[in-house]
C-alpha cells in the first residue's frame, strides 16, 4: 500500500521502507545473530500490519518498538532489540534538550528536582567514570519499568534522566566522597546490587526518603489509635509500606471504664486504616500500602480472618489493607496436638501481648485455667485444627492473612532490652524491636546473585560477593543519616538501633548457571552457605565501622546503664533481611528474591502494564542444542510454561533444572528459606507456591514451615484451575464430533468454501489496499521463479504460511520485507 | 429419552441423576462455579486518574466498549431467560445455563460499577449500542432473530422449531459472546498492555474467563442438538444460512472496528490488525462448529494477547489480582 509520513512540520512525504530497515539494521549492529536479514524481515512483517496509511514521524519509532516487542516470546534476541530501540528513543528525546550529565544536574537543581548538595562532588570526574555501554545490560521489561517510574522527569512529565545518570544520581545521594560514589555507581550500573525502590526514587532529590518499611505499634487507647493514624498517613505519603500491630486494642464487648460502656472492638478501627490508606493511594508513583498484624488469640480474630472477603458487611471489609497473623508457638503446638485454642480480650489479659516463648505459654495456660473456672469476663474456646483449617482456607481464597511466627522472631531478637518485636513489616522480612513510641524503619538493598557467578560457572565468585556486601553495608549506613524521617517515633528507632536490611535476588537464575536444580539438597546446602557468608562479611564490616563511627546508641546505652550485650560492638543492631524484591528484580532482569523461576513463560502485571517473561537460560540451552523454534515455543506455551511433560526433551536437557514454582514441592521451597533463615538476623520473606492438587495439604505445609523455624511466610499462591480460552493457540473444543461438517453435505460445503475463498481474495485487496500483481503472471510461474531464487525450503515454508500475511505478493511473504 | 431442547413443564426435570444424560453440562457447571468472582474484589476506583488522562480516541474506545457491555450483558440475560430456558429439558444443562445467567449478572454489576466510578453518562452509556449506527446493526442482528423464538412462538418438538432454537443459541453464545465480545476484549487488553486502566481490565480478564465458558455452553448445546437431530445438518440450505450468519456477524464487527480505527493508531493497534484478528477469531468459531474456515488466518495477529494465555504473576501491591479462586 502507498503510505505517507507526516513530518513534524506538517509536510508529507512518501514512506520509505528502506529507511526503517536501515534503522533496524542499526539497532542490530554488534549483536551476534545468525541471519540479520531474517530478523529484519520478521520485524517488518509485524510492522506492516501496524502502519496505517498516514503515519506521523514520531509515531513510527513507537510502532517499530511495538512490532519488535510482539516477537519477544519467540526469542530473547527480540527482547534485547526492544530494549535497544527503547534506549534509542529515550536518548533521542533527552539529547534534544540536555547535552550532558552536568547540564542535566543543572536543570534538575534549577527545577528543584535535585538537591544542590550534589554539586559538591567532582562532576568532571564522575562524568568520565560513567560507562554508557552498560545500558546494554537491561532487558526490555527492566528498561520499561525504569523509564516509566524511576527515571527523573521534569515538571511537565518529560524524562530528563538517562539510565546511567540515574545510577550516578542514586550513588551521589548515598556516597560521602567521590571515591565512594564511583564505587557505588559501578556496582549499581552493573546491576550487581540495587537499593530498594524508595531509595532509587528519592536519592539525591529534595524528597530524601530512602526507607521502604515502617513498623508501628498501636496502644490500647483512642489517643494512640488516632496518633498512629496520623503517622500512618505521613509514612504512606512518602511511599513507605507500613506495618501496624493492633493486638493491644481491646476486643468487642470489652469494658471502656471512662464511659462505662462496651467497646465495639478492633475491627472498626482497622476499617478506619483501610479508608485512610486508600485515600492516599492515588497519585504517587507507587501505591502506598499497609499491613495490619494481630495475635491470633485476640477475641476478634474470626472477624479479622474475614477482612479480605469481598462479600458481607462492607463495614467489616478492608479491600485496601493487607493482613497477617503474629502466631505464638503455644498456639501452633495446640493446633498440632489437636488441642483447643482459647481467645481472650487483650483489654482483660494485656500481659499476653508482650510475652513470648515459654513465658507466653505459661501466662496463656494460666488464663485458660481462669477461663475454665469462670473467672474471666470474656473468652472463647475453639477446636485448634478446625480454626487452622478455616484460616488456611481464607489464605488460599483471599491471599490473606499471612502467617508469621511471633516466637521465632523474638528468640533471635538482638536487643531484648530495647523492646520485644511486636510485629513485622508489609513484606514480612523485617524483624526489629519496636514499641508504641518507637516505630521501626528499614532501609533495604539486595545483592544480585546472578551477577556474582564466576565466568566459567563453576562456583560463586565469593570474593566479589564479599566486596559488594561491604559496599552495601557502607551505603545503607550512610543513608540512615541522610534519610528524612516522616515521624519522630521513626527517627528514634533508627537512631537507637541503626538497622539495615541486606537481602538477595537472582538466586534461581544463579542456580541455573551453576547447573544446580532448585529442587535439590544441593540448592539447600548452597542457600545455607550463602546465608552464613553474608552474615560473616556484613557483621565484620559493621564491627569495623563501629570502631570508626561508633556502635548503635542502644548498645552503648545498655553497656553503660544495664547489663551489656555479649556480642562485639557493631554499627548496626541488625543487618540482613531477604525482601521479595518484586520490582528491583524486574529492573535487574533476574528472578526475584530466593524464589524459583515462576514459570518458563509467563506474563507479569505491574504498574507499567503487562509483560511477557521468558526463561532466557532455558532458550539459550535449547538453542545450543538446535531445539529452539516456533514449534517448541508453542509447546511450552501449551504446557503453561512447563517443560516437564515435553517428551522430546527427555535426556536432552536436565529438566530438573527448569522446574517452575508449582512444580517444586512446598517443603523444598520451605527448606531453602529455612537454610537462609539460619543466618539472616532479620527475616526471610517467602511466598509459597502450592499446586491446586495440594490444597488439602496446606495444614501440613504450614506446620512444616513453623517446625523448620521460618520466621515469616508471605503470599500463598495457589495455581488457578480455571483459565480463559487460549487466545493465541487453538484448542479443539469439538473433539471428534462432526458438528456441521456431516458427510451429507460435504460437496455443498466445498462449494461454499470455494465461493467464499473467491470473496476473500477480492476482499483481501481492499484490506491490503495494495495494487495487485498483474493477473497474467500466474501463481505457478511465480513459484517456479521463487524456487530458483530462494530455494525449495523457503518457498515451501512460504506456501504453508498464512494467506493474509503479504497482501501484495503471496509468494514473497516470507522473503520480502515490504509490500511496496 | 427427551432431547436437550424440548417442550417442558414445571413438573419436568426436578431430579438430578448420578449419571447425568449430558455429563458435559455438569462439568461446565462445576467450572463456572469455580470461576465465580465479585466486582468488589477489584479496586476500580484506582483507575480514576488514568481514566481522565486517556486521549480522546482512547476514551471513546473505552466508553463505547463499556457502554456496549452494559446493555449487552443484560441482553444476554433476556435471551437466556425468555428464549431457551423454557425449552431446556435437562436439569444439569439448566444448572449450567443458570450459572451463566448468574455470571452475566455479575458482569452487569461490574460494568455498572465502572460506569459509576468514572462518573460516566449513564443514559448515554446504555444507549450507545442503539445510537451508534453500526453497533445498532450488531444488536439488531441478535434481537430480531431471537424475538422469533421468544414467548412460545415456536414448537421445539418440530424440526423447524429446533432449527430456530439452534440459530438463537448460535447468535447469542457464538456470534455475540464469541465474536462481538471478543472484539471488545481486545480493546480492553490493549489498554492494559499500555499500562492503562489496569484494575478495570483485571475485571475484564475475569469476564473473559467466564465468557469462554459460556461460549462452550453454546458450542456444546449446538453440537448435542446436531447429534440428536441429524436432520438439521442435512438441510444444506439451513447449514449455509448458519454459516452466513456467523460471517455476517464477523463482517459487521469488522465494519465497526474499521470505522472506529479509520486510519488511526489507537493504543498501538490499527484497524487492519483488528480486522485480521476478527478473521482469526471467526475461523476459530467456524471450526469449532465443524465448518471449514473462511479466512485461513492461523495466527493471532495481536501478539500481545499471548500475555492472556500464560500463567500470571502479579505485583500484588500494585494491581488487583485475578489469580485467586473463590472456591
Amino acid at each position: 500500500m502507498k503510505r505517507t509520513v507526516i513530518k513534524r512540520n506538517g509536510s508529507e512525504e512518501t514512506f520509505e521502507t528502506q529507511k526503517i530497515m536501515n534503522a533496524i539494521f542499526e539497532i542490530l549492529s554488534g549483536m551476534d545473530v545468525e541471519d540479520d536479514y531474517e530478523i529484519v524481515f520478521r520485524i517488518m512483517k509485524e510492522l506492516d500490519l501496524k502502519l496505517p496509511e498516514k503515519v506521523k514521524t514520531e509515531e513510527i519509532d513507537q510502532l517499530l518498538l511495538k512490532a519488535i516487542e510482539q516477537l519477544i516470546p519467540q526469542h530473547p534476541m527480540y527482547d534485547k532489540l526492544s530494549a535497544r530501540q527503547l534506549m534509542k528513543q529515550i536518548n533521542k528525546k533527552i539529547d534534544r534538550r540536555l547535552g550532558d550529565f552536568s547540564s542535566y544536574l543543572d536543570e534538575g537543581i534549577r527545577e528543584n528536582l535535585l538537591i544542590e548538595d550534589l554539586l559538591k562532588f567532582d562532576i568532571d570526574l564522575l562524568s568520565s567514570s560513567m560507562d554508557y555501554s552498560r545500558d546494554e545490560l537491561f532487558g526490555y521489561f527492566g528498561l520499561t519499568t525504569l523509564r516509566d517510574r524511576y527515571l527523573l522527569r521534569d515538571r511537565n512529565g518529560e524524562t530528563i534522566e538517562k539510565p546511567q545518570w540515574f545510577f550516578m544520581r542514586v550513588a551521589m545521594g548515598i556516597g560521602n566522597s567521590n571515591e565512594e560514589v564511583i564505587k557505588m555507581y559501578n556496582k549499581l550500573s552493573r546491576l550487581e546490587y540495587l537499593h530498594s525502590t524508595p531509595t532509587l526514587f528519592n536519592s539525591g532529590t529534595p524528597m530524601s526518603q530512602y526507607s521502604s518499611c515502617y513498623v508501628s505499634v498501636v496502644d490500647d487507647s483512642l489517643d494512640s489509635i488516632m496518633d498512629k493514624a496520623k503517622e500512618t498517613a505521613f509514612l504512606a505519603k512518602h511511599a513507605g509500606g507500613v506495618g501496624t500491630d493492633v493486638s493491644r486494642i481491646r476486643s468487642t464487648g470489652s469494658t471502656i471504664h471512662s464511659l462505662n460502656a462496651q467497646s465495639s472492638g478492633v475491627i472498626p478501627f482497622i476499617k478506619m486504616y483501610d479508608t485512610l490508606i486508600n485515600s492516599i493511594q492515588q497519585g504517587g508513583r507507587r501505591r502506598s500500602s499497609q499491613v495490619i498484624s494481630i495475635q491470633p488469640w485476640h477475641l476478634d480474630i474470626e472477624a479479622f480472618l474475614d477482612l479480605r472477603e469481598t462479600t458481607g458487611n462492607s463495614y467489616f471489609r478492608t479491600p485496601s489493607l493487607n493482613t497477617k497473623l503474629w502466631m505464638p508457638d503455644e498456639m501452633m503446638s495446640r493446633i498440632e496436638n489437636g488441642e483447643p485454642i482459647y481467645l481472650f480480650d487483650p483489654g482483660e489479659c494485656p500481659e499476653l501481648v508482650d510475652s513470648f516463648g515459654d513465658d507466653f505459654a505459661k501466662k496463656y495456660n494460666e488464663r485458660i485455667e481462669q477461663a475454665e473456672n469462670g473467672e474471666l469476663h470474656q473468652f472463647k474456646k475453639l477446636e485448634g485444627q478446625t480454626f487452622f483449617k478455616k484460616y488456611l482456607f481464607k489464605l488460599a481464597k483471599t491471599g490473606h492473612p499471612w502467617l508469621i511466627f511471633k516466637d521465632e522472631h523474638n528468640r533471635k531478637n538482638p536487643c531484648p532490652q530495647y523492646s520485644v518485636i511486636n510485629s513485622s513489616n508489609l513484606c514480612t522480612e523485617i524483624s526489629i524491636p519496636n514499641r508504641p513510641d518507637s516505630t521501626a524503619v528499614c532501609t533495604l538493598a539486595s545483592l544480585n546473585l546472578s551477577k556474582h557467578v564466576k565466568p566459567d560457572h563453576s562456583d560463586f565468585d565469593w570474593e566479589k560477593i564479599g566486596d559488594s556486601l561491604k559496599t552495601m553495608v557502607l551505603g545503607l549506613d550512610n543513608i540512615l543519616d541522610k534519610n528524612f524521617y516522616p515521624s519522630e517515633d521513626a527517627r528514634k528507632n533508627t537512631m537507637d538501633l541503626r538497622p539495615l536490611g541486606i537481602g538477595v535476588m537472582g538466586f534461581a537464575e544463579a542456580l541455573v548457571d551453576l547447573n544446580i536444580a532448585y529442587d535439590s539438597e544441593e540448592a539447600v546446602i548452597l542457600a545455607r552457605k550463602l546465608g552464613s557468608f553474608m552474615r560473616e562479611v556484613c557483621y565484620e564490616k559493621s564491627e569495623e565501622m563501629a570502631e570508626e563511627r561508633g556502635a548503635f546508641a542502644h548498645y552503648d546505652d545498655v553497656a553503660k546503664n544495664r547489663t551489656g550485650y555479649e556480642y562485639k560492638p557493631r554499627r548496626n543492631a541488625v543487618l540482613l533481611a531477604i525482601a521479595p524484591t518484586a520490582t528491583i528484580s524486574i529492573i535487574s532482569g533476574t528472578t526475584s528474591s530466593i524464589d524459583s523461576y515462576f514459570s518458563n513463560l509467563y506474563s507479569r502485571d505491574t504498574l507499567s502494564g503487562k509483560h511477557i517473561v521468558i526463561n532466557r537460560q532455558l532458550i539459550e540451552e535449547l538453542e545450543s542444542k538446535n531445539l529452539w523454534n516456533d514449534r517448541m515455543a508453542n509447546l511450552i506455551k501449551q504446557y503453561n510454561g512447563s517443560v516437564q511433560l515435553i517428551e522430546e526433551l527427555d535426556g536432552v536437557i536436565d529438566k530438573e533444572v527448569y522446574k517452575t514454582a508449582y512444580e517444586i514441592h512446598p517443603r523444598r521451597q520451605i527448606d531453602i528459606a529455612a537454610a537462609f533463615q539460619e543466618s539472616i538476623d532479620q527475616a526471610v520473606s517467602k511466598s509459597i507456591y502450592i499446586d491446586e492438587q495440594m490444597r488439602s495439604d496446606m495444614p501440613d505445609i504450614y506446620t512444616y514451615a513453623w517446625k523448620k523455624k521460618l520466621k515469616s511466610t508471605y503470599y500463598c499462591f495457589v495455581d488457578k484451575v480455571i483459565r480463559g480460552e487460549k487466545y493465541t493457540s487453538s484448542v479443539n473444543k469439538r473433539g471428534s464430533r462432526s458438528g456441521f461438517s456431516g458427510s451429507a453435505k460435504n460437496a455443498k460445503q466445498a462449494e461454499a468454501v470455494g465461493e467464499s475463498a473467491n470473496q476473500t481474495s477480492a476482499k483481501k485487496r481492499g484490506f491490503g489496499a495494495a495494487p495487485s500483481k498483474p493477473e497474467a503472471e500466474s501463481n505457478e510461474e511465480l513459484i517456479v521463479k521463487a524456487r530458483s531464487k530462494f530455494g525449495d525450503d523457503v518457498v515451501n515454508e512460504a506456501l504453508a504460511a498464512d494467506g493474509d500475511s503479504c497482501p501484495t505478493d503471496p509468494m514473497l511473504r516470507k522473503i520480502c520485507p515490504s509490500c511496496e | 429419552m427427551k432431547k436437550l431442547i424440548a417442550r417442558t413443564s414445571v413438573r419436568d426435570n426436578i431430579e438430578l441423576s448420578e449419571t447425568p444424560s449430558y455429563p458435559i453440562f455438569k462439568e461446565l457447571y462445576e467450572k463456572q462455579k469455580k470461576a465465580i468472582w465479585f466486582p468488589e474484589e477489584l479496586n476500580i476506583q484506582q483507575d480514576a486518574l488514568d481514566y481522565h488522562s486517556l486521549s480522546e480516541d482512547e476514551k471513546d474506545l473505552f466508553d463505547t466498549a463499556v457502554g456496549y457491555f452494559c446493555s449487552s450483558e443484560l441482553l444476554v440475560q433476556n435471551v437466556l431467560v425468555n428464549s431457551f430456558f423454557p425449552m431446556l429439558s435437562d436439569p444439569h444443562a439448566k444448572m449450567s445455563f443458570s450459572t451463566q445467567l448468574f455470571m452475566e449478572n455479575i458482569h452487569s454489576d461490574f460494568f455498572e460499577i465502572v460506569l459509576q466510578s468514572f462518573d460516566m453518562d449513564r443514559e448515554k452509556m446504555y444507549q450507545v449500542a442503539f445510537k451508534d449506527p453500526i453497533l445498532k446493526k450488531k444488536q439488531d442482528l441478535i434481537v430480531e432473530e431471537i424475538d422469533k423464538i421468544s414467548y412460545g412462538k415456536i414448537d421445539p418438538e418440530t424440526l423447524q422449531g429446533k432449527k430456530d432454537v439452534l440459530r438463537a443459541i448460535l447468535l447469542n453464545n457464538i456470534v455475540m459472546e464469541g465474536i462481538f465480545f471478543y472484539s471488545s476484549f481486545a480493546h480492553f487488553f490493549a489498554l492494559k498492555d499500555m499500562g492503562k486502566m489496569k484494575n478495570v481490565v483485571s475485571g475484564v480478564e475475569l469476564v473473559l474467563i467466564d465468557e469462554s465458558l459460556h461460549l462452550q455452553n453454546g458450542i456444546e448445546s449446538i453440537l448435542i442438538m446436531l447429534e440428536e437431530t441429524p436432520e438439521i445438518a442435512e438441510d444444506t440450505q439451513y447449514v449455509n444460512e448458519i454459516r452466513d450468519i456467523i460471517l455476517k456477524g464477523a463482517y459487521l464487527e469488522i465494519e465497526y472496528v474499521q470505522t472506529k480505527f479509520k486510519n488511526k493508531i489507537i493504543l498501538g493497534i490499527t484497524g487492519s490488525e483488528l480486522e485480521k484478528y476478527l478473521k482469526y477469531i471467526t475461523d476459530r468459531r467456524l471450526e469449532e462448529l465443524g465448518f471449514s474456515p473462511e479466512f485461513h488466518i492461523n495466527e493471532n495477529p495481536l501478539k500481545f494477547l499471548q500475555k492472556e494465555d500464560v500463567k500470571k504473576l502479579i505485583n500484588f501491591f500494585e494491581v488487583s489480582s485475578t489469580e485467586y479462586t473463590n472456591y
